[in-house]
């Protein structure tokens, strides 16, 4: 059955999809709605929370923040957004990547039309998305009746259709790009970068009076014109319309232009809009005297500084923008804090002091740091796994290098990369002290960012091992589970009176609170002698095992 | 004449599948060895286990006496690989494979790089992905040959390359055999091997069928033989005879085909009793061997190779 046509089989290969974006999400939204009665119990704590969602504006438009409805759709104003990712890696993916690995010449000796592929394959994203957004829907609906809110299942899948729309004209946009690209991976990446900048267009108008114009040309203005989870407001057929048409005409466009040119090949851009080549002639490509061909060591560390910037962009420019937000909104946080107890006392328990104190709020979204550098270092563990499966190891051992060389340089420059996403955070945090007149502890503020380290080395180590043994999507699949258990151990488990022992699981744990009480210095010690066992274990492991495809 | 590659005993499996059983074989330094087989015979995995890069089961395997596991970083310093399947970093240039190669291995003598580059006819300014197939397995064989190592293990050299660099890639080969020293080759291609090669090991289902100099297998005594008559004559008069393996009527009744092995003495004293028109024996070819020994055993007509060269008519 899944192996009729090429949209099955394409909506075949989204099923774990499906669920872990739509349950995901749906989740959340259950979750976030099902909080709203704690944080509104009192008239007092509404109004607080009516004046600290007006102080975060920018972020997305309050709109009767004191309904379950008006809160959810606020407090996931465009973090929601990130499902987009999803439909823009597969965008980026559905034709430049089996371009790629060379399937699409197979498929289409077919006798199928390329139109006829490429809207098969289109139309299976879109059947995943709309999956997607049942689910998301669904879960809205349930988080809804929980909190007694007042929209009903048309308004929760209205509101998922909102993003679904949203989302396919990412899977689009990815689709076009990938026309102009010779790899799936550059696609995605301008893909991601075009949300972002979306995100921000459409943020400037709620920053700066009258450039509303401007946001205009971002689909998350016209997102956020509906908002179905608030009757009183409710959806715009005008808005969902054009979120439409541009996912219909942009995805139209790239499926012209994939019909019209050549297999393996992409369209040409106009020669202002392309980088500039820089032409070798034979004689300077045999002798380039790169840095990074010196050695394994510096070959690692030249593929891992793009995402490593990226990475140090998202994580420094986090820590930094926390310090300023926290500093910005300290009376409204405070008078909010002191009329919702449980939210104090969550910020109390993971942040580790009293909520009402800057470094408290900092604490609890420094949390995030570890979080965010253990994910970098999945994604780079994973590529250590995805090499060895692409044949690349090969011919890498057979030259006169030790197995535990080749596997301890790409260690290190995975190392690297984190200690150097550690000390450009440090820096940003101590900058935005600084310039924000926020006071911090020098030595907390340096323990709170190096102290981060271990813990990407920890599950990049983990990461090495599991390789040894698992393929790399397993491997992935596993630490991005533990990171999520982490996660939730640390943030909910003190909230339902965890045990010491269960909370000891999270490698959180260990990170403890140095913002606030200093660096935990046998509890990082113990990381780094975990992340060095299961480094040495990893090392072990790939000199002697056979090494696959 | 020592010995470079000593294969005794080896066996690998994949949980329940078969890798290779029981290989043994030895490659004298100098000589260009042959390894010819189906897909899935187990070459590349014979391959990948002198390269230590899968661990044999049991066995031993040996280069110029050291063994390919425990002393896989000094034999890789004088071995140059070329896997079947080449996989490489594709955002780096032909130029760049080269240097990071070249400085992993040390001792990369440029001059030799460059004829290496203009002989095969590569352009090294392009990256690894925009080469063609063809492209692609030439820088593997430039990365294999630019050492100068004294053992080169290449996985199906020539798959991809056009005719003009098969002949070029010869050449290659020839020269490192007048240098003394060694290349074990796997190939589908039997010319090449027949050209290229003083032995060849046949390997089939993961066992070593024969091994033998390229003259020694073709010197085997299979000949398929057809003759015609100007009346009919039964099977059975050679049917029995030493050494016939299979007989087969033609046509009208007056012409038989057989397929003997060893001498033909007796067929052509028992064709001599009757009134012959034509008598065409065919020699083997290192093809006709190959099929015979890679055909499966159940089926006569499997066994039968085509013919390829007539040697001798009447």
């Amino acid at each position: 059955m899944w192996f009729k046509n090429i949209f099955v089989k394409t909506l075949r290969d989204s099923r774990i999809a499906i669920f872990g974006w739509g349950g995901g999400l749906g989740l959340m939204m259950y979750a976030v709605l099902v909080a709203v009665a704690s944080l509104t119990s009192t008239p007092e704590a509404r109004q607080t929370l009516i004046s600290l969602a007006q102080s975060y504006a920018f972020l997305a438009e309050p709109v009767r923040v004191d309904t379950p409805g008006g809160y959810a759709t606020w407090k996931y104003g465009f973090t929601i957004l990130i499902m987009a990712i999803w439909p823009l890696l597969v965008g980026s993916r559905m034709l430049r990547g089996e371009e790629d690995r060379g399937s699409l010449d197979v498929l289409l000796s077919l006798p199928r039309g390329r139109t006829q592929v490429a809207l098969q394959k289109l139309a299976a994203m879109w059947t995943a998305l709309l999956a997607m957004g049942a689910l998301i829907g669904l879960f809205t609906y349930a988080g809804g009746i929980k909190a007694q809110a007042n929209y009903g299942l048309v308004g929760a899948m209205l509101f998922s259709l909102n993003l679904v729309l949203f989302c396919g004209i990412f899977g689009g946009i990815a689709l076009l790009i990938s026309q102009f690209t010779q790899r799936a991976g550059t696609a995605a990446g301008a893909t991601g970068g075009l949300l972002f900048f979306f995100i921000m267009l459409d943020m400037l108008h709620r920053v700066i009076s009258g450039t509303e114009w401007i946001s205009r040309l971002s689909p998350v203005y016209y997102y956020n014109l509906s908002k179905p989870l608030i009757p009183s407001y409710g959806a715009n057929p005008g808005a969902l319309f054009v979120l439409f048409a541009l996912a219909t005409i942009i995805s139209g466009i790239a499926i012209w232009l994939f019909d019209h040119r050549d297999v393996g090949d992409a369209i040409m851009l106009p020669r202002w809009l392309r980088l500039p080549e820089r032409q070798m002639t034979p004689d300077q490509a045999l002798a380039p005297h790169s840095w990074s061909m010196r050695s394994i060591y510096l070959r690692g560390l030249a593929k891992v500084i793009a995402p490593t910037v990226w990475w140090t962009i998202g994580i420094a420019g986090f820590a930094g923008w926390m310090i300023i937000i926290v500093k910005q909104t300290e009376s409204k946080l405070a008078e909010l804090l002191q009329s919702t107890p449980t939210l104090a006392n969550l910020i109390g328990n993971v942040g580790g002091g009293n909520a009402e104190t800057n470094a408290t709020m900092l604490s609890f979204f420094f949390i995030i740091l570890p979080l965010l550098l253990m994910a970098f270092a999945i994604a780079q563990a994973s590529r250590w796994g995805a090499d060895e499966e692409n044949g690349l190891q090969e011919l890498l051992l057979a030259t006169p290098q030790p197995r535990w060389i080749v596997l301890l340089a790409r260690y290190g420059a995975l190392a690297t990369a984190t200690v150097f996403i550690g000390v450009l955070t440090l820096v940003a945090t101590a900058l935005a002290a600084s310039s924000s007149g926020i006071a911090l502890n020098g030595g907390n503020l340096v323990a709170a960012t190096l102290s981060m380290i271990p813990l990407g080395a920890l599950v990049a180590s983990l990461g090495y091992l599991l390789s040894g043994w698992l393929r790399t999507a397993i491997d992935t699949g596993i630490l991005s589970f533990l990171l999520v258990a982490w996660f939730f151990i640390t943030f909910v488990g003190p909230e339902l009176s965890f045990p010491t022992l269960a909370l000891r699981l999270s490698a959180l744990y260990y990170y403890g609170t140095p913002l606030l009480n200093g660096l935990p210095l046998v509890n990082t010690l113990g990381i780094l002698v975990v992340a060095i066992v299961a480094l040495v274990l990893a090392t072990v492991r790939f000199a002697q095992r056979d090494i696959g495809r | 004449m020592s010995t470079m590659i000593e294969v005794a005993g080896l066996t690998k499996s994949y949980g329940n599948k078969r890798g290779i059983i029981d290989l043994t074989f030895q490659v004298e330094e100098g000589e260009v060895f042959g390894f010819l087989g189906p897909n899935g015979a187990g070459k590349t995995t014979t391959i990948r286990i002198l390269m230590a890069l899968l661990r044999a089961n049991t066995g031993t395997a040996r280069i110029a006496g050291k063994d390919v596991w425990e002393e896989s970083v000094a034999i890789h310093s004088f071995v140059g690989y070329l896997p079947g399947e080449l996989a490489l970093d594709p955002d780096l240039t032909g130029g760049q494979i080269f240097e990071y190669f070249g400085n992993l291995r040390g001792g990369i003598d440029q001059t030799f790089l460059k004829q290496l580059i203009a002989r095969l006819d590569l352009d090294p300014t392009r990256k690894f992905r925009q080469y063609s197939s063809g492209n692609k397995r030439k820088v593997g064989l430039i990365q294999a040959f630019m050492h100068k190592p004294r053992l080169l293990i290449l996985d199906e050299p020539t798959s991809g390359l056009d005719p003009l660099n098969q002949q070029e890639f010869g050449r290659m080969v020839s020269e490192v055999r007048a240098d003394g020293r060694t290349v074990l080759l796997s190939s589908h291609f039997l010319s090449e091997v027949e050209q290229t090669c003083s032995r060849v090991a046949i390997i089939r289902e993961g066992r070593l069928v024969r091994t033998g100099g390229v003259t020694e297998l073709k010197d085997m005594k299979l000949h398929e033989v057809v003759m015609t008559f100007s009346v009919v004559v039964p099977t059975e008069a050679f049917a029995h005879l030493p050494g016939v393996d299979h007989t087969e009527t033609l046509g009208d009744g007056h012409t038989l085909r057989l397929t003997v092995s060893g001498g033909l003495d007796a067929v052509v004293k028992a064709a001599a009793s009757y009134p012959v028109v034509t008598f065409s024996s065919n020699e083997p070819s290192l093809e006709d061997i190959f099929l015979r020994f890679y055909a499966s055993e159940s089926g006569p007509s499997a066994n039968t190779p085509k013919p390829k060269a007539v040697s001798h008519v009447v």
